[in-house]
């Protein structure tokens, strides 16, 4: 195994948030469906008391079209449920949110890096959290602030406000903890930029190409790297190098499966100068070979047979990367498009919200009163005291990813007490 | 003080109980012949039982000798003899009176708490005994005639229960007096068997170092010529001729049994241990490409000299060697495959096996 994949292997990126394609939409499904009917169920709580049911629910005619599906409680309060959205189409929702990320971030001016940062981070956050329950419109914000402070930026909460127009800093921070919490602590986002500069320093010192060409495409390429990966899902399918790579192949294919060539260039000796010469003519820096004698190993590292799988899994991942090219960021702000694809899920999207969950400044107020009852509780010696906070430490550190937890987690909700941060979905 | 003054019969002089009681520390004259202390350093004062008066050896001489006589103490006319004289243990003489009465008690109301048949009764027994005994130290006259009466009557009625009681106890003393003897002896014969190991310990070495000694004396001309190492070797080999020699000897066998015991010790506290390894394992030499002088990037070459950067310690080569490492790094990790079926392996290759029990332990569950 190469020591740079198995240092790879040890990041939070690869170990807690790269999903193959059918986890990922299991994942999203899942978390629409509990979504779903935890939302439903509140907001059938607030019809049947009667006090501040959100406009337009009920004025909403019974959702029994084709997507009924959606509604998991179809015998009780069904009639006066809105229509929820699908996995599908929050996934859309977010995309959209991530270029209106991405543009917030180009109002502010903010580095590739804080802004594909922030992107990601967006993303991951509605993995695990449905559209419906947090509203994306502050969770971008929220976000655009988070990937400023991961990326050693430190702006102050005053000119943020300033920048995206917003009157009280409570309105960023509350989130924050909430979007902590949902990327499960983990906040170093690898990015393919460095990579980039680092291909591009490869490329050069093979000393065949020209200059111009390197330099063409290391800026197409770039130009894709800022837009292209943060509007698909490839942060979550594939490792930066290859994110790196695919970008490169779209900019430049030549150079692309130069590269890859290069560094796996391995073939299966006769003898051991005729396995040496063909590297140290042809590929002047690529190789990590010519220290070490040929061994077993080097077939598995830089061999044929690797160098196909990465020329495929690169060619999946430029497919994905094609999708979104840099010019469709014209197509995500395009009024018309706006009008006719996203209007309609947004407005499905302000009926359907999550009635307690929707006001973030509201739900952290309600947080820390919640906490500063149990804390009084807890003065006095209440038994149920000391069984939520095991089940806060479950939600906070992301226990509801993992198996043991998750038992525990069900068990604690059969008990039915109340979570301060909102559980999981 | 509390106690009632002067109803006692040995209180009948002008001495009182308690704080009358003639102190003996306290005043260094004899009170019968007005010896002082200062006269004769040596002085000892005497008392009693009978009475609890004190004097000095040499009154108790010059009265007693001749047979029993009179306390010499005015009104007190108890009759004492020579052979009833001790020295008191404690200074108070009231807490010595008390302890000779409760020995006597004792003696005679000997029961155990297994004589009776509940606690509560033996507790009540306790309580009459105690009783008892405050009456005959702290008691009036009449009380105290009682209670002596009592005792004796006592003392008259169970006189075999008393006597059985005394032989159990006596036997239970002697028990824990020979435990405590043999618990001693062993720990002497310890002492004396560390001692001796000892001792062969420092035989041994000598012994070996005579061997060795022995050894270069004799083949000293030929290791001379030899290498360092062969000098070592020639010493290993004689000294194994030497031990294997000396084993013949019968007392050298157990020489030879403690240097092994002593090896096996220290060879169980050093585990096999590598060096620190700071990195936890990690390889941080790459494997696909190399990072070389020739790298470098016309966007970056301004930087290389520049005082804002060079100044902080801002290094290209550092900056290479990253780009270069995240370029490469995680190339050969395919997620698709790996998240479903494990590391190193690809979907393909699994598909024969039960694949669905080996993405399990790999897959992280959502829920």
């Amino acid at each position: 195994m190469a020591t740079e994949d198995a240092r790879y292997r040890e990041s939070s990126q690869f170990k807690q948030w790269s999903f193959s394609h059918s986890q990922l939409a299991a994942l999203r499904e899942d978390t629409n469906a509990k979504a779903v009917s935890s939302i439903s169920e509140r907001l059938s709580e607030r019809l049947v008391s009667g006090t501040g049911a959100p406009s337009g629910a009920t004025s909403l005619p019974p959702s029994n079209n084709a997507s009924n599906a959606n509604t998991p409680d179809p015998e009780g309060s069904s009639p006066s449920l809105p229509e929820f959205l699908t996995a599908a189409e929050e996934s859309t929702l977010v995309t959209f949110y991530v270029s209106e990320l991405l543009r917030a971030g180009d109002h502010a001016e903010f580095s590739d890096e804080i802004k594909a940062t922030a992107a990601v981070l967006f993303r991951r956050f509605y993995i695990t959290n449905s559209i419906m329950t947090y509203p994306p419109q502050e969770m971008l914000i929220v976000a655009l602030f988070f990937g400023c402070k991961a990326e050693g930026a430190f702006p102050r909460i005053s000119d943020f406000l300033k920048t995206f127009q917003r009157e009280h800093p409570e309105e960023i921070l509350a989130g924050e903890f909430l979007l902590f919490r949902g990327v499960r602590f983990s906040i170093d986002v690898k990015h393919p930029f460095r990579a980039l500069r680092g291909a591009a320093m490869e490329l050069r010192s093979l000393g065949d190409i020209d200059s111009k060409r390197i330099d063409d495409a290391e800026r197409r390429a770039r130009q894709i790297l800022r837009f292209s990966p943060l509007m698909t899902d490839a942060y979550f399918h594939y490792t930066p190098s290859q994110i790196m790579m695919a970008a490169l192949s779209l900019a430049d294919r030549g150079l692309a499966e130069r590269l890859i060539q290069a560094t796996f260039h391995y073939v299966q000796p006769q003898t051991e100068s005729e396995a040496n010469t063909p590297a140290a003519s042809g590929t002047s820096g690529g190789d990590g070979q010519r220290s070490k004698p040929p061994t077993e190993d080097q077939a598995t590292i830089v061999g044929s047979y690797i160098r196909d799988r990465v020329l495929g899994t690169v060619e999946a991942c430029r497919d994905l990367l094609h999708k979104e090219l840099p010019e469709r960021r014209e197509h995500w702000a395009d009024r018309k498009m706006y009008k006719a694809h996203i209007l309609p899920l947004r407005k499905k999207l302000n009926k359907c919200h999550d009635p307690d969950r929707w006001n973030l400044v509201e739900l952290q107020r309600q947080t820390r009163e919640q906490a500063a009852k149990k804390a009084d509780s807890d003065d006095e010696g209440a038994g149920g005291g000391g069984r939520k906070s095991v089940d806060d430490d479950a939600a906070v550190f992301g226990g509801d990813l993992s198996g043991p937890a998750a038992t525990k987690r069900r068990k604690v909700g059969q008990v039915k007490l109340e979570d301060p941060f909102g559980g999981a979905l | 003080m509390s106690r009632r003054p002067g109803a006692g019969y040995y209180t009948a002089t002008a001495a009182k109980p308690g704080g009358g009681m003639p102190l003996i520390d306290k005043n260094d004259m004899c009170p019968v012949c007005k010896m002082m202390r200062y006269l004769n350093p040596d002085m000892e004062f005497l008392i009693n039982p009978e009475c609890y008066h004190s004097m000095c050896t040499g009154c108790v001489n010059r009265l007693f000798n001749d047979g029993p006589n009179q306390c010499p103490y005015a009104g007190c006319h108890k009759t004492l003899r020579r052979k009833g004289f001790k020295s008191a243990f404690f200074g108070d003489l009231a807490v010595e009176r008390e302890v000779d009465l409760r020995r006597r008690v004792n003696s005679v109301f000997n029961q155990v708490e297994d004589d009776f048949e509940t606690l509560r009764d033996y507790n009540n027994y306790l309580q009459m005994v105690e009783d008892l005994t405050f009456d005959l130290v702290n008691g009036t006259e009449t009380k105290r005639r009682e209670a002596e009466a009592q005792l004796l009557q006592w003392e008259m009625d169970h006189k075999p229960d008393i006597e059985r009681n005394r032989k159990a106890g006596r036997e239970a003393e002697e028990q824990t007096r020979r435990r405590l003897q043999a618990e001693q002896e062993l720990a002497r014969q310890r002492r004396i068997a560390a001692i001796q190991e000892q001792e062969e310990e420092k035989l041994a070495l000598v012994r070996n170092r005579e061997a060795v000694l022995d050894s270069m004396a004799t083949g000293g001309q030929r290791v001379q010529l030899k290498k360092r190492g062969g000098v070592k070797a020639a010493d290993i080999t004689t000294a194994a001729a030497a031990s294997a020699g000396s084993s013949l000897l019968p007392g050298s066998l157990d020489v030879g049994k403690l240097s092994i015991r002593g090896l096996k010790e220290k060879k169980k506290t050093a585990a096999p241990e590598g060096p620190y390894d700071p990195f936890g394992g990690y390889d941080f030499v790459p494997s696909r490409y190399k990072v070389h002088s020739g790298l470098g990037h016309p966007l970056l070459e301004r930087f290389e000299h520049d005082r804002a950067h060079v100044t902080g310690g801002y290094s290209l080569e550092e900056f290479t060697a990253r780009a270069m490492f995240e370029a490469f790094a995680g190339l050969g990790v395919f997620i698709e495959d790996e998240k479903e079926v494990g590391i190193g392996l690809s979907a393909g290759e699994v598909t024969g096996m039960a694949a669905g029990i080996a993405a399990t332990g790999h897959v992280m569950d959502p829920r």
